[in-house]
C-alpha cells in the first residue's frame, strides 16, 4: 500500500464526505437496525434471565390437586440434577378496602421467587406483611397501616376445618416487586371476580395449614449454566421434568392412600361409634319397652287384685253382715232361751230345795242312826265281848251308814252345788249374752269401719292404676317418640358415613401438575413477546437491509464512475490493479465499518432500549441488560461490507480493463436512445414536452430506476406491512369475539355436582333476567396429534345446537358448518399447525393418554387459542362415556358493565360454579398483550419511513451528481429554479409513484409472509390488510419524498454552473 | 451608450483566506450586432468576463448594463430571466442533453424562451435538418457543436455568448462553426461574443478585446472584418 494512495483515499473521503457520510449512513442504518433488531430479543432474554437468576425463580414447579406433602418435596429433591426443593404456600384472598372487594394472591417470602424489596422491609413476623407499590397508591395505604385478608378455611387431612393463617391482620411493613409477576396480568381466582388484583408476601409463619403444601418449586442444579428459554435450557428442563415425571405416579398413589387410609379410619371409627351408640340406644329402647311391658303387667295383675280383693272384701263383708245377722238373730233366741231357763232353774230350784230338805232329812237320820251305831260300836268295840262278827256286822252297818250319810251329804252337796252352778250358769250365761251383745256391737261397728276402710283403699288402688295407666301410656308415646328420633339420627348418621365412604371412593387419584417457566403467565407472555420480536427481526432487518445495500452500492460504482479518469492515470502511471482498487476498498471499507460499527453501537444499544421502554408498559422487571451480541453485528457489518465492497472492486476491475488511454478520455455519454413509447405515437405526441424527457431519461437510467423503485418498494412494504402486522392484530379481538364468540360470560360447572344439581342451577341460571339466552357444552382439553405434531386443544361438545353462540364458519366456503355424525370440526390454525386437511383423520388424545381417530369434516374460522367441535352424539360414541354439561356459555341482555360485574361476582358466590370468565374482561386482557406488538410495529414504521428518507435521499443526490452538467446546461439556459427542480424530479415522482404502487402489492405479499413468520401459535392473524393501511404506506413514503424534494430543491439550486461546465476532467 | 456597456468591473473570489482578482477594473463596449472576439491567454478574465456577462456570475463591483438593463445587481431571478430571454451560451464540450434528439435539445431552450425561434428552422439554417431526429452521441463534434448553436440561437438572444466553441474541434470544422456564428451575426444582426486563446481568429471580428492580467488590456476595431472563410491559422 502507498503512502499516497492511502493520502488520496482519505482526502477522497474528505472531499466527498457527503458520498461517504451517505454510504456510512446506509451501512449505519442497515447494520444498526438489524444488529438492534436481532438483538433486542436475546437481550430481552438475557435480562429476563439475570433476573430470574438474581431473584432465585423456580425452574420447574409442581402443583398437586391435593396439595404436596413434605415426603414430595424430599422424593424430588433426591432426584438427579436438582439444586433446591422449597414447599411454600400460595392462596387466594379477600381484602375489603373502602367497601370495595379486591382479590389478592399471597404468597410466603421464600429463598425461591425471592420478592425485590422496594422500600422497607421483608415481613419477619407472622403478623407482617409486604404489597405492591401500586396497592399503597390506589388505595390509599402507606407502610405501617393495616389490612385484614380473608381466605377460606380449609380441610386439613383428618377432613376437618381449620383457619390457613394464623392472623388475618396483617401489618403492612414495606413494597416489593415479584419476579412472579412480570406483567400486569395477575391471573385468576375462584373468589369474587375471578380476577386477581394484587399479590402480597407474608411471612411463612403466618400459615396454619399444617405442612400440606400448594406449590412446590424446584430449583435445578445447573441453572446458572444455561440461559432460560434457550434450547440447552429447555432440554435440560425438559429432561429433569421427565425425571419428576417418572416419580409422579407413585407419589400421586402414596398421597391416594394417606387421605384414603385417614379417611378411611375415621369413617370406620365413626361406623364403630354409631353402631355402639346404635346398640346402646337400641338397649335402651328396648329396656324401656320391657319396663312399659312390665308395667302393663304389673297394672293388670294389680286390677286383678284388685278385682279378686274387692270380691273377696264383698264376700266376706257380705259374710260378716250374715254372721252378725245371725249373731243377732242367735242372741235374741239365747235372750229367750235364757229367759226359759231362768224359769226352769227356778222351779228346779224349788224341786232341788225340796229334795234337799228331804234329804237333810234322811241324814238327820241316818246321821243318828250312824251316831247310834258308831256310840254302838264304840261300845262294843272295845268290849272283847261283842263277837268279831257282830263287831264286823256293826262296822259294817256303820260303814254303810257312814256310805249312805255321805252320799246325802254329797246329793245335798250336788244340789246346793247344782244350785249355786245353775245359779252361776245363768249368771253366766247373762254375762255371755251381755258380752256377746258387746261383741256384736263391737263388731257391728268394727264392719262397717272397716268396709269403709275397703271401700276408699280399692277406690284410692283404682285410682292408683288409672295413674300407672296413663303415665304407662304416656311412657309409651315417649318411647315412641325417642324410637322414631333415635331411627331419624341413626339413618341420618348411617346417611353421614355413607357418603363419607363413598367421598373416600371419590378421593380421585391427586394428579400432579409439573409446570416450568412458561406456567408463569408474565414469563410466557414474555417468551412469546420476544419470539415475535425475535420472529420479526429474522425478516424486516433483512429487507432494511438489502435496500441500504442496494443504495450503498450505488453510490460506490458510481463514484468509480466519476473516478474512470483518475483510475486511468494511475493505471497510466504503472500501478497494479489492486493497488488501484484499494483506494476504493478502503473507502467502502472505512464507511461500511465505521458505518456499520456505530450502527452496531447505537443498534445494539438504542433499538432493544425503545423496544425495552416500550415493553416496560407492559412488564414490570428491571433495566434492560445491554448485551453486544457481536454474532448479529458481525453478520450485518459482514454483509454489508462483502456487498459493497464486492461491488466497488467489481466496479473498478470493470473499468481497468480498458486501457489507460481509454480511461483517460472522459466516458462517452451514455447514448441517448428512443423508447418504446415513442413508436406509439398516439401516446408520444400527447406527452408534453417534459413528459417526453421525463420518460426517456427514466429509460436511459435503469439502474439507478431500478434503484430507486426496489428502494422505494421496499420502504412502502414495510410500512404497510407495519400497518398491516397492526391491523392484523387489532382485528384479531372483533373477529374473535364478534364474528366467532357471541358469548357474553363462560361460566364453569364445578365437577362434582350431581346431574340434579347441575339442572337445578342451570335453569335458575335461565331464570336470571340478565341473561337472555343460554347454552350448556361439554368442555375439556385434549391433544390434537398428526403426524408427529402435537397440538394443545380445546374440546367443546355443545349439549344441542350452537344457536349461534359460536359460529362455526368453513374458512374456504364462508358457509356455516353443522357438526356431523362421527365427524369433527377443529380451527384452521391448529390444521395449519398439524398440517391436517379437510377430510384427514386426527387423532385426539385425553388428559388420560388415551387415543381416539376421528375424521375432520370441516376446518373453521377462529381467531385465539384452538378448539375441536363435535357433536353430542359422536362425542359419546366416540368417547363412550354419557355427556354431562360442564361449561355454559351465555349471551345477557342489554345490562351494564356494572351490572354485569354484580352478576359474576353473585355468580361467584354459587357454590355451583367453578369460574366464570367474562367476554369484555377476556378482550380487554388480550387486548393488552396485543398493545406490546403495537410497539413492535411502530419501531418498523419509523425506521422504514427513516429508511424511506434515506433511500430517496441518497438516490437524489446520485441522481443530482450523475447529471450535473446537464443540469447546469439547463441552469444556463435560463430554467428557473423550480423547472429544473421539476426537471429532475418529475422522475423521481413517477419513480416513486411506481415504487409505492409495487410497494403496496409488495407490502401485500411481505406481509402475508411476515404475518405467517411472526405469528402467535395460540393465534391467527388475518392477513388482510386494511385500505386505510395501504393509504398510510403511501402517504408515509409520499411525505419522505417530499421531504427529500425539498432538500433537493436546494442542492439543486446550489449547482455551480461554471463549476459544473468546466472542461470535464 | 452602447449596447452593453461593462463599465470597472472588478470580481474577486475568496480562496480560503487568500483572495484572488479574477478581473480588476475591466471595462469595455460592445454594440448592437456586433461580433466581438475576446483573446488572451488562460487566467485572463475572458470567462470571468464571459460568465458575469451572461448572468452566470455577478461582479464582485462596477457596473454590467446589457440593453439599458443594468445587470448587475439582479437578485437571482432576475438574473435567471436574463440568461432565459436574453442570452445565449456555446460551451467548448457542447453540453448537449445526451437524452435529447438535436431538435429536442434546441426545443429544451426554445420552450422557455417568449420570442423564440422555430427550432426546424434554426437547425436548417445551421444546416442540420436532415440530422434534427439525431441523438448527440449520434452526431460528431462539429454537428453537436452546431445543435448547440441552434439552441442558443433559436431563444433569439440579445447576446450569444460562446466559449472556446472551436477548442474541441478540428480545423474544419472550426472554422465551419466560426463561419456559421459569424454568419449569424452578420444575417440575424445578433451580438455575439466569442471566447478564444487563439489571436489568428481576431481579424473576423467588428471589435477585439485582449485580456490580459484580469483585466482587457486593449480593445482595437476591425473596420473590416475579414470572413473566416479567409482566415488562415
Amino acid at each position: 500500500m502507498k503512502k499516497v494512495l492511502l493520502k488520496d483515499s482519505l482526502k477522497e473521503i474528505k472531499n466527498t464526505y457527503k458520498r461517504f457520510l451517505s454510504i456510512l449512513l446506509m451501512a449505519f442504518l442497515g447494520v444498526g437496525f438489524f444488529a438492534g433488531m436481532r438483538a433486542a430479543s436475546p437481550d430481552m432474554i438475557d435480562t429476563i434471565d439475570l433476573y430470574y437468576k438474581e431473584n432465585q425463580v423456580y425452574d420447574i414447579q409442581v402443583l398437586s390437586t391435593l396439595g404436596l406433602t413434605n415426603e414430595d418435596v424430599q422424593a424430588i429433591a433426591k432426584l438427579e440434577d436438582i439444586d433446591k426443593v422449597v414447599g411454600t404456600y400460595e392462596v387466594d384472598g379477600k381484602l375489603e378496602i373502602e367497601k370495595k372487594e379486591l382479590i389478592t394472591k399471597i404468597m410466603c417470602v421464600e429463598e425461591v421467587n425471592q420478592p425485590i424489596l422496594l422500600e422497607g422491609e421483608l415481613p419477619k413476623n407472622e403478623n407482617e406483611c409486604v404489597v405492591e407499590e401500586s396497592f399503597l397508591k390506589k388505595n390509599n395505604k402507606q407502610i405501617g397501616d393495616s389490612i385484614k385478608v380473608e381466605v377460606e378455611e380449609i380441610q386439613n387431612d383428618e377432613g376437618e376445618s381449620i383457619s390457613y393463617f394464623k392472623q388475618s391482620k396483617l401489618k403492612i411493613v414495606g413494597t416489593v416487586k415479584s419476579p412472579l409477576y412480570i406483567s400486569r396480568d395477575r391471573g385468576t381466582s375462584s373468589l369474587g371476580s375471578g380476577k386477581i388484583d394484587y399479590y402480597i408476601y407474608m411471612n411463612k409463619e403466618n400459615v396454619k395449614a399444617n405442612d400440606i403444601y400448594t406449590n412446590v418449586y424446584i430449583k435445578v442444579r445447573d441453572r446458572e449454566k444455561y440461559t432460560t428459554s434457550s434450547k440447552k435450557y429447555e432440554d435440560y428442563i425438559a429432561r429433569i421434568k421427565e425425571e419428576i415425571e417418572s416419580i409422579k405416579e407413585e407419589r400421586q398413589i402414596a398421597r391416594h392412600d394417606k387421605l384414603v387410609n385417614t379417611a378411611t379410619q375415621k369413617v370406620e371409627e365413626a361406623q364403630s361409634e354409631l353402631n355402639r351408640q346404635k346398640q346402646a340406644a337400641q338397649n335402651k329402647i328396648e329396656k324401656a319397652q320391657q319396663k312399659i311391658e312390665e308395667g302393663k303387667a304389673q297394672i293388670e295383675k294389680a286390677e286383678n287384685q284388685i278385682n279378686t280383693n274387692q270380691k273377696q272384701a264383698d264376700i266376706q263383708f257380705a259374710n260378716s253382715y250374715h254372721q252378725i245377722q245371725e249373731a243377732k238373730k242367735t242372741i235374741a233366741e239365747n235372750e229367750k232361751e235364757l229367759v226359759i231357763k231362768e224359769q226352769e232353774t227356778i222351779q228346779k230350784f224349788t224341786e232341788l230345795e225340796t229334795q234337799k230338805q228331804n234329804l237333810q232329812v234322811q241324814l238327820e237320820e241316818v246321821a243318828n242312826s250312824l251316831t247310834q251305831k258308831q256310840n254302838q260300836y264304840h261300845q262294843i268295840k272295845d268290849n272283847p265281848m261283842v263277837s268279831e262278827e257282830q263287831k264286823q256286822a256293826l262296822i259294817v252297818e256303820i260303814q254303810t251308814l257312814q256310805q249312805s250319810k255321805q252320799m246325802i251329804e254329797a246329793g245335798i252337796t250336788q244340789i246346793e252345788q247344782g244350785m249355786i252352778e245353775g245359779k252361776q250358769k245363768i249368771e253366766q250365761a247373762k254375762i255371755q249374752l251381755q258380752s256377746a251383745k258387746t261383741e256384736l256391737i263391737k263388731q257391728q261397728s268394727q264392719y262397717e269401719v272397716k268396709k269403709k276402710a275397703m271401700d276408699s283403699q280399692i277406690e284410692s288402688a283404682k285410682a292408683e292404676i288409672q295413674k300407672s295407666k296413663q303415665e304407662l301410656q304416656e311412657g309409651q308415646e315417649e318411647l315412641i317418640k325417642n324410637r322414631k328420633e333415635f331411627e331419624t339420627k341413626i339413618s341420618q348418621a348411617e346417611e353421614k358415613l355413607k357418603d363419607a365412604k363413598a367421598k373416600i371412593d371419590e378421593i380421585e387419584n391427586p394428579k400432579w401438575y409439573i409446570l416450568d417457566r412458561y406456567g408463569n403467565t408474565g414469563y410466557n407472555s414474555f417468551i412469546q413477546d420476544t419470539r415475535s420480536i425475535e420472529n420479526i427481526a429474522k425478516v424486516f432487518p433483512i429487507v432494511f437491509f438489502l435496500v441500504a445495500l442496494l443504495i450503498s452500492l450505488t453510490s460506490m460504482t458510481r463514484m468509480v464512475e466519476e473516478q474512470r479518469t483518475q483510475i486511468g492515470t494511475l493505471k497510466a502511471l504503472g500501478y497494479n490493479k489492486i493497488q488501484i482498487a484499494s483506494k476504493y476498498v478502503i473507502y467502502a471499507s472505512l464507511a461500511c465499518t465505521i458505518g456499520g460499527i456505530l450502527g452496531m453501537g447505537v443498534g445494539f444499544i438504542l433499538l432493544p432500549k425503545i423496544i425495552w421502554l416500550m415493553y416496560q408498559m407492559m412488564y414490570q422487571m428491571t433495566e434492560i441488560v445491554i448485551r453486544f451480541q457481536w454474532g448479529a453485528g458481525g453478520v450485518g457489518i459482514l454483509w454489508i461490507s462483502l456487498c459493497i465492497i464486492g461491488a466497488t472492486i467489481y466496479a473498478v476491475f470493470k473499468e481497468l480493463v480498458h486501457t489507460p488511454a481509454t480511461l483517460m478520455r472522459p466516458k462517452a455519454p451514455k447514448m441517448g436512445k428512443r423508447v418504446i413509447l415513442e413508436k406509439i405515437p398516439f401516446i408520444w405526441k400527447r406527452l408534453s414536452f417534459s413528459q417526453k424527457v421525463t420518460v426517456r431519461n427514466i429509460f436511459r437510467y435503469k439502474k439507478r430506476f431500478l434503484m430507486t423503485i426496489i428502494g422505494i418498494l421496499g420502504c412502502t412494504a414495510l410500512i404497510v406491512v407495519g400497518f398491516g402486522i397492526k391491523d392484523s392484530i387489532r382485528s384479531i379481538m372483533p373477529n374473535q369475539f364478534e364474528k366467532v364468540f357471541h358469548y357474553d360470560m363462560q361460566i364453569g360447572l364445578k365437577n362434582d355436582l350431581q346431574e340434579n344439581q347441575k339442572q337445578e342451577y342451570i335453569t335458575k341460571l335461565q331464570e336470571k333476567p340478565e341473561i337472555e339466552e343460554m347454552i350448556e357444552t361439554y368442555m375439556t382439553s385434549n391433544t390434537a396429534v398428526y403426524q408427529e405434531k402435537e397440538e394443545e386443544i380445546q374440546m367443546i361438545v355443545p349439549k344441542e345446537e350452537l344457536n349461534g353462540m359460536i359460529n362455526l364458519v368453513d374458512v374456504k366456503t364462508k358457509e356455516t358448518v353443522e357438526l356431523k355424525e362421527n365427524e369433527i370440526v377443529i380451527t384452521d390454525k391448529v390444521a395449519e399447525l398439524l398440517g391436517v386437511k379437510q377430510g384427514d383423520i386426527v387423532i385426539l388424545k385425553d388428559r388420560n393418554e388415551k387415543e381416539r381417530k376421528v375424521k375432520i369434516s370441516n376446518l373453521i374460522e377462529n381467531y385465539v387459542s384452538h378448539y375441536v367441535y363435535m357433536s353430542k352424539a359422536t362425542y359419546e360414541t366416540l368417547y363412550g362415556t354419557t355427556y354431562e354439561t360442564n361449561v355454559l356459555f351465555t349471551k345477557n341482555g342489554s345490562i351494564s358493565e356494572e351490572q354485569e360485574e354484580n352478576l359474576v361476582m353473585d355468580m361467584m358466590e354459587q357454590e355451583e360454579v367453578a369460574s366464570i370468565s367474562r367476554t369484555s374482561s377476556v378482550m380487554e386482557m388480550l387486548d393488552d398483550t396485543m398493545k406490546s406488538l403495537n410497539y413492535v410495529v411502530i419501531i418498523l414504521i419509523v425506521s422504514a419511513g427513516l429508511l424511506a428518507f434515506v433511500v430517496l435521499y441518497n438516490l437524489s443526490n446520485v441522481n443530482i451528481s450523475e447529471r450535473i452538467r446537464e443540469l447546469a446546461t439547463i441552469k444556463v439556459l435560463g430554467f428557473y429554479d423550480k423547472e429544473v427542480y421539476h426537471y429532475v424530479t418529475r422522475e423521481t415522482v413517477l419513480l416513486t409513484a411506481i415504487g409505492i404502487v409495487l410497494g403496496l402489492v409488495g407490502g401485500y405479499f411481505l406481509n402475508y409472509f411476515i404475518i405467517g413468520t411472526c405469528e402467535i401459535n395460540m393465534l391467527r392473524f388475518k392477513k388482510v390488510i386494511e385500505p386505510m393501511s395501504y393509504g398510510y404506506g403511501a402517504f408515509i413514503t409520499i411525505g419522505f419524498t417530499l421531504i427529500v424534494n425539498w432538500v433537493t430543491y436546494f442542492a439543486l439550486k446550489k449547482i455551480d454552473m461554471i463549476e459544473s461546465l468546466k472542461s470535464i476532467e | 451608450m452602447s449596447y452593453i456597456e461593462f463599465k470597472n468591473v472588478c470580481k474577486k473570489y475568496k480562496m480560503g483566506e487568500i483572495t484572488i482578482k479574477a478581473l480588476e477594473n475591466t471595462s469595455f463596449q460592445i454594440e448592437k450586432g456586433e461580433l466581438v472576439v475576446i483573446v488572451g491567454p488562460s487566467g485572463a478574465g475572458k470567462t470571468t468576463t464571459l460568465n458575469i456577462l451572461g448572468g452566470m456570475d455577478s461582479a464582485t463591483s462596477g457596473r454590467v448594463i446589457v440593453d439599458g438593463r443594468e445587470v448587475t445587481n439582479l437578485k437571482n431571478k432576475e438574473l435567471i430571466q436574463y440568461r432565459r430571454e436574453d442570452i445565449g451560451f456555446v460551451f467548448q464540450f457542447y453540453n448537449l442533453v445526451q437524452n435529447l434528439t438535436a431538435k429536442e435539445n434546441v426545443e429544451l431552450a426554445t420552450q422557455i424562451c417568449k420570442d423564440s425561434l422555430d427550432p426546424e428552422e434554426v437547425l436548417e439554417k445551421v444546416g442540420l435538418s436532415d440530422r434534427k431526429n439525431n441523438f448527440p452521441s449520434q452526431l460528431s463534434g462539429g454537428e453537436q457543436q452546431r445543435v448547440a448553436i441552434a439552441r442558443a440561437v433559436a431563444k433569439n438572444p440579445k447576446l450569444l455568448l460562446c466559449d472556446e466553441p472551436t477548442g474541441a474541434l478540428d480545423y474544419k470544422t472550426g472554422k465551419q462553426i466560426l463561419k456559421l456564428l459569424q454568419d449569424t451575426a452578420r444575417k440575424e444582426n445578433m451580438t455575439v461574443l466569442i471566447i478564444t486563446h487563439n489571436g489568428a481568429l481576431a481579424p473576423m471580428a467588428d471589435k477585439v478585446i485582449h485580456f490580459k492580467n484580469g483585466t482587457a488590456e486593449k480593445i482595437e476595431i476591425n473596420e473590416n472584418p475579414i470572413p473566416v472563410e479567409q482566415i488562415e491559422w
